[in-house]
């Protein structure tokens, strides 16, 4: 019964953080919404006691990549007004859309026809149960190919990453240091001769 | 057998047309004569071999090579059916053809289009084998086109000239005629047997007899007739039938040998060919048979008298052609069959022979045709003389001549049928003997006897032609002579041909022939005691003494019997009748057709209408695309509550 | 605590053998990767060479270790092995093989080929070799983040561009909205059943509630959208157009072949106890797509606008084999995408070729007069065209008669008839080219670079399209050994 109350009040706190990542006026407020979300599908993790992944959440989104996100969003001077002009006209059929959507969802919900019932709840797990020790021998066993491939997946972010930035634009009026310092006299001077024009 | 070696005998040869076609200025000259050659040979040597293994007692061999695709459980292939009547055309194609490529070495030699020619020629050999090889009815058609479109490049050969375009154009037309019922024969056997293979559609052919179909609401028709006359509507066209027959003289434009090899030995004979190939479906059909016999008797007798007035050289052997062609399809109409291929291999060797011979004196003469400006040419050119005298007595059918084993077989054959319209045909191809004797020894006393009537400049230039030419002249004229003495026996009395051609016990014209049959140098003495070697020698006869004797007389009866003479100088206005009352009608429907229907309704209504409101929905739906990402992402959510509340409401 | 899938056996050096084609292209790719980086600029040059040499090797592995005669399964079920999968990897790898040949020289006129775009192009690779082995939700979607993640920093790849940017942006954004559905209709599938893998999904019983709808259209959603089916096409003109030629050409070609074994192997096999709900939403993606695209592509004045449009249009009868439901079908679609690669890779080849060193050939008026100003590529440009357009002797017209057939054996005839109608309305804007080709005087007269490796690849392409039009059976009885009998 805790357990219950505790899953509606936070998942009720997940969706409204939700809601408010895509209303906040202010960038920042979105992304401290968004924070929050995290924060509470940790506590929900938590009740299904997937305790290690409800930390890695925590530590790893809100912890560095959110903060990260945080200072893109305070750095970029982002216009508001330009970013919401299309969602305005977009209020209306949107809301209806959503309306549509939620009510199916709900729908298929409020009449019991989700056909979750076939799957139990989660069972309790043992005392002494170690979350990270199962997860890490899952991992490394029977999902080591997944394993792989989201290794190359990692890997294909940095590359995509790096190619995408460091690139050195055209035209781009900058200082080559070396160049300057290596610079020779004959590079810059041309000594020309020629005769003195005759008096007029 | 083994089936590399039968598909090398098609694939030399169009090997060799390949090279020659697309490298020809590469190889040069002399290199496309010498592989095409080659090829030629190759396939003549192997086919020789084939026939010689099938004689002695190699079974035929009847298997798909290549799958080409499968459509509906209907497969079409391309595979072979090699039995002794298929090694037996095969023999005949490549020497014929064999001899023609040596022969061309010398007629075209000054021609710019050599190379062109040799690649034509041997591609014509390769689609006449394939032709002649299939097992299937899908391969058949397209030997059976394949055929008509190298005839019909090589009858415009000389596209420079107006007439030669004409020609092959009206060759083309009159050849669409016959394909299009050849193609619902063929259509035919597909609906009722479900297979274009032969011998599945050959073991249905009882099946098929007893059912009907009706066309026209009331009539029922038995199927099998309907079948049968289809595709001999197609073996009409391509063999030249009356009244399909109207493009064979014309195809005379195209140079000598192709008229030899393609318009007189081989192609033209496809239509014979593919009636004997089909024995096991017409045997079942008296009406289809009746049918081709009076056709063929018909184009015997009537197109033997266009002969009889006409001073082309070249004109005259074609409608001797035209009428020998009528001659092996009332073979075929009384069920001889093996008659049929029989004269058509006799007539190869010694038609054959007639048209290069033929060519030899137009290129003696500086590509002179009138044979009234010939005359005393067999001082100037004794071989060919010789050779050409071996091949008229062959065509009229002196005994122990090759053509005369085949066609008092075949006169014998038509006087023990009894089917309905045997008698008619049986009048026509005895009369047609003597009509056949006397264009033939016309054209032989006006072309090499008597006095020379050359003019200045062919008297100046005239030189005989070399040896390229007069050996295959030799080399036919060795076959015209003898083939049918020694081969007689064998071939229509010995069950020589087996399986591959069925008739019915009631309508085994040539059994009852064999009974009284003893030995081919007895069947030539009999003769002597029948009328047809009377009419023949009447027919010589008669051509001497109004060519040579009283060629006076001959102009009076041409005055005389003006209008029969305006008649057959029309050619009974057959291409009267096409150009001014099919050609002008249907130019007229299909003008009417494209201002009212075309332009009107199609282009206007449907076209430019559907067009139009096409356009107008592709500018709505482009206003979609707006280029907004929040509009993209907005379809996308729209797409999948659309497909949600669609599962959901049905739900 | 031993976990159970700990077993020894399992992991033998030889037993991994099926998978030699992710292995080898893996190690490939650090190969050239660290290649790339340590080799400097005297030997940077190498480095397209050497990805082109690692393809290779790849699809001889493939071929002569990986091949497997039964269905194989790797990686506790994570992975499987198959005739098809086979040959789909082959497949991809010389499709991609063929863009970069072809790309080559277009890259090293705008000056932006780096090693990076080699790189990125074999990680997309990867991303279809994994997708095509896919045994399990979880290696699904794997492969579709490491195919679509590669595309997204490849269509970006020319950072002076800004219309790349935008394309990359929104393709970015699509594409994570599309993985969003997917990952939701992946984890309701896992809440319903409790399984990822696909195995045991496959024998889940058709009686399931409502819930599986929601997942089975979230899912074909993230399908659609890989395809590129209405409405979740948006992307497919605005990237085909910002993007490079070179990486349009990419992205309209191996991925396709993905996307065709993530519908086999997530749909056909993975839901396909109870393929009515994914056939009926697919058939409804089908139409759309046939209509909207081929009407749409009518009104594109930009030629690579126009082959996006084709490409949706074509996907709409890629869809319509699947909507049959039936082996045939399924062999269908499988030719039509094996033709549409192979005709898109040649199209999409010349346009490369002709494109301006300064910009690109993708006006369809750069193209007027191209029958004058190089007959050879003009010719190919024709020949594809007209596969493309369905005309007989071409492989095409097989590729759209085999889908007809297949939908009227399952009586589906009313989709009949719409696809023999939007092929008609297709002709016409495969038809315009050509005679923008041939009959319109152009006014761009320089000449088009000579480059005769990639014209003889281009002429052999081109050969391919022919030949196997006029030898049908050749690829029909391939999609049989392929597809077997249910």
């Amino acid at each position: 019964m805790l357990v219950e109350i505790l899953f509606y009040s936070f998942a009720t706190i997940v969706v409204l953080a939700g809601a408010g990542v895509i209303m906040a006026r202010n960038p920042v407020h979105a992304a401290l919404s968004l924070v929050l979300c995290f924060l509470t599908s940790a506590v929900l993790w938590m009740l299904i006691e997937a305790e290690f992944l409800a930390i890695v959440l925590v530590l790893v989104y809100v912890g560095a990549v959110m903060v990260l996100f945080l200072f893109v969003v305070m750095m970029l001077d982002i216009n508001i007004e330009e970013m919401r002009r299309g969602f305005r006209r977009y209020v209306v059929p949107g809301a209806v859309i959503t309306a549509m959507l939620v009510a199916e969802i709900v729908g298929v919900i409020v009449q019991r026809r989700l056909g979750l019932d076939v799957t139990r709840g989660a069972v309790p797990l043992p005392p002494g149960y170690s979350n990270a020790t199962d997860l890490g021998i899952a991992l490394f066993t029977r999902y080591a190919y997944a394993i792989e491939i989201a290794a190359m997946l990692l890997l294909v972010a940095i590359i995509a990453a790096i190619s995408l930035t460091m690139r050195r634009r055209r035209g781009l009026k900058v200082q080559d240091i070396a160049a300057q310092v290596g610079v020779r006299a004959s590079d810059r001077l041309r000594v020309v001769k020629m005769d003195a024009e005759p008096r007029q | 057998m083994n089936p590399q070696l039968l598909l090398a005998i098609p694939l030399l040869p169009l090997a060799a047309a390949i090279i020659a076609g697309l490298a020809g200025k590469l190889i040069g000259r002399t290199g496309a004569a010498l592989i095409t050659i080659a090829g030629v040979a190759a396939a003549c040597v192997l086919s020789v071999q084939v026939l010689w293994a099938l004689l002695h007692g190699a079974p035929p061999w009847n298997a798909p090579v290549y799958t080409w695709l499968v459509s509906d459980n209907v497969s079409m292939q391309v595979g072979f059916l090699v039995d002794r009547l298929t090694a037996l055309m095969m023999v005949v194609v490549t020497f014929v053809s064999l001899c023609v490529h040596v022969y061309t070495m010398g007629y075209m030699r000054d021609d710019p289009g050599y190379q062109r020619f040799f690649a034509y020629i041997s591609l014509f050999t390769f689609s006449m084998l394939m032709l002649v090889m299939a097992n299937n009815f899908m391969q058949l058609f397209f030997g059976w086109e394949a055929v008509g479109v190298v005839s019909y490049l090589l009858i415009g050969f000389w596209y420079t000239r107006p007439s030669a375009i004409f020609a092959n154009l009206k060759a083309f037309l009159v050849n669409r005629v016959g394909d299009f019922g050849f193609l619902l024969g063929i259509a035919g056997v597909l609906y009722y047997t479900g297979s274009l293979d032969y011998q599945t559609a050959f073991s249905w052919a009882p099946g098929i007899a007893a059912r009907t179909m009706t066309i026209l609401p009331g009539h029922a028709w038995s199927a099998m007739t309907v079948i049968c006359i289809c595709l001999f509507i197609g073996a009409m066209g391509k063999s030249a039938q009356v009244p399909l027959h109207v493009w064979l003289p014309d195809s005379m434009e195209g140079p000598t040998p192709i008229s030899a090899l393609i318009h007189a030995a081989t192609m033209v004979t496809a239509g014979i060919f593919m009636v004997a190939r089909m024995s096991p479906l017409f045997e079942y059909s008296d009406t289809a048979l009746s049918f081709v016999m009076v056709i063929g008797a018909t184009t015997a007798l009537f197109m033997g008298f266009l002969g009889i007035i006409n001073n082309d050289i070249k004109r005259v052997v074609a409608y001797s052609t035209l009428s020998q062609l009528g001659y092996m399809t009332v073979a075929l109409g009384v069920s001889a069959y093996s008659v049929a291929i029989f004269h058509l291999m006799t007539h190869a060797f010694f038609k054959a022979l007639l048209f290069l011979t033929a060519g030899a004196v137009i290129v003696a003469m500086h590509h002179e045709q009138d044979m009234r400006k010939m005359g005393g040419l067999r001082h100037r050119m004794p071989l060919t003389y010789w050779t050409s005298v071996i091949g008229a007595l062959a065509l009229i059918g002196t005994p122990f001549f090759s053509g005369f084993y085949s066609k008092d077989a075949l006169i014998e054959a038509v006087g023990e049928s009894h089917r309905y319209g045997a008698s008619y045909a049986y009048f026509c191809v005895v009369a047609g003997v003597f009509v056949t004797a006397f264009y033939t020894f016309r054209m032989i006393f006006m072309t090499f006897h008597g006095e020379e009537r050359l003019d200045h400049h062919a008297k100046e230039h005239f030189h005989d032609v070399g040896w390229d030419m007069k050996g295959p002249l030799v080399a036919l004229a060795i076959p015209s002579l003898l083939i049918g003495f020694f081969t007689i026996e064998p071939v229509l009395f010995n069950g020589y041909f087996g399986s591959a051609i069925r008739v019915l016990e009631r309508n085994d014209v040539v059994a009852e022939i064999g009974r009284e049959f003893h030995g081919a140098a007895n069947f030539a003495l009999h003769s002597v005691l029948s009328l047809p070697l009377y009419l023949a020698i009447a027919g010589v006869v008669s051509a001497w003494y109004l060519v040579l004797k009283r060629p006076a007389l001959a102009t009076s009866i041409q005055q005389r019997f003006s209008w029969l003479y305006r008649l057959l100088d029309n050619k009974y206005y057959f291409d009267w009748f096409n150009e001014n009352v099919l050609a002008r009608s249907s130019r007229a429907l299909g003008y009417g057709l494209w201002r009212g229907g075309d332009q009107a309704i199609i282009d206007g209504v449907l076209v430019n209408g559907s067009a139009g409101a096409v356009g107008w929905f592709a500018g709505v739906a482009r206003a979609l695309q707006s280029g907004f990402l929040y509009s993209y992402a907005f379809w996308m959510i729209v797409g999948l509550v659309m497909l949600l509340g669609w599962f959901l409401v049905r739900l | 605590m031993i976990n159970p899938a700990l077993n020894e056996s399992t992991l033998t050096l030889a037993s991994l053998a099926p998978a030699i084609t992710e292995i080898a292209l893996a190690t490939g790719i650090c190969a050239v990767l660290m290649f790339d980086v340590f080799a400097g600029r005297t030997w940077r040059y190498l480095t397209h060479g050497l990805t082109l040499v690692v393809l290779a090797i790849c699809a001889w592995l493939t071929l002569s270790v990986g091949a497997v005669a039964t269905r194989t399964v790797l990686f506790d079920g994570l992975y499987v092995a198959d005739k098809l999968g086979v040959f789909l990897k082959l497949a991809a790898l010389m499709a991609t093989a063929l863009c970069l040949f072809y790309s080559q020289h277009y890259l090293d006129r705008r000056r932006i080929h780096g090693g990076e775009y080699d790189i990125l192009a074999m990680t997309a690779l990867l991303g279809i070799s994994v997708l095509i082995s896919a045994n399990n939700l979880l290696t699904v979607y794997l492969g579709v983040e490491l195919l679509s993640l590669s595309l997204y920093a490849l269509v970006a790849f020319d950072r002076d561009s800004g219309i790349a940017a935008e394309a990359a942006i929104k393709y970015f954004v699509l594409g994570a909205i599309a993985s969003g559905a997917l990952l939701y209709g992946m984890s309701m599938l896992y809440g319903l059943t409790g399984t990822l893998s696909l195995d045991k999904l496959a024998l889940v019983s058709a009686s399931h509630g409502a819930g599986f709808v929601i997942a089975v259209a979230f899912i074909v959603v993230a399908v659609a959208f890989k395809f590129g089916a209405v409405p979740f096409h948006m992307w497919v003109p605005d990237v085909y157009h910002g993007a490079p030629s070179s990486v349009a050409l990419l992205i309209a070609t191996a991925p396709k072949l993905a996307s065709f074994a993530l519908v086999m192997r997530l749909l056909v096999y993975g839901l396909g106890a109870d393929p009515v709900l994914w056939v009926q939403m697919l058939t409804a993606l089908a139409v759309l797509s046939l209509l909207l695209g081929n009407i749409l592509a009518i009104a594109q004045t930009n030629i690579r606008r126009m082959l996006a449009y084709s490409a949706i249009a074509n996907v709409g009868f890629i869809l319509l084999g699947f909507v049959t439901a039936d082996t045939a079908g399924y062999r269908a679609a499988l030719s039509y995408t094996l033709v549409y690669v192979l005709t898109t890779l040649g199209s999409f080849g010349v346009l490369l070729l002709a494109a301006r060193s300064d910009g690109e050939a993708d006006e369809l008026d750069d193209f007027k007069g191209l029958g004058t100003r190089d007959p050879l590529l003009a010719l190919l440009m024709l020949g594809l065209m007209l596969s493309t357009a369905g005309v007989p002797p071409l492989v095409g017209f097989w590729a759209k008669l085999w889908i007809i057939q297949a939908l009227l054996h399952t009586h589906h005839l009313g989709l009949a008839i719409l696809a023999v109608l939007v092929s008609v309305i297709g002709a016409y804007y495969y038809l315009r080219v050509i005679w923008y080709m041939y009959f319109d005087a152009g006014r761009e007269q320089t000449p088009i670079p000579r480059q005769a490796g990639t014209r003889l690849a281009l002429g052999l392409n081109t050969l391919a399209v022919l030949a196997l039009g006029l030898l049908p059976n050749v690829l029909l009885s391939l999609c049989e050994r392929l597809i077997g009998a249910p």
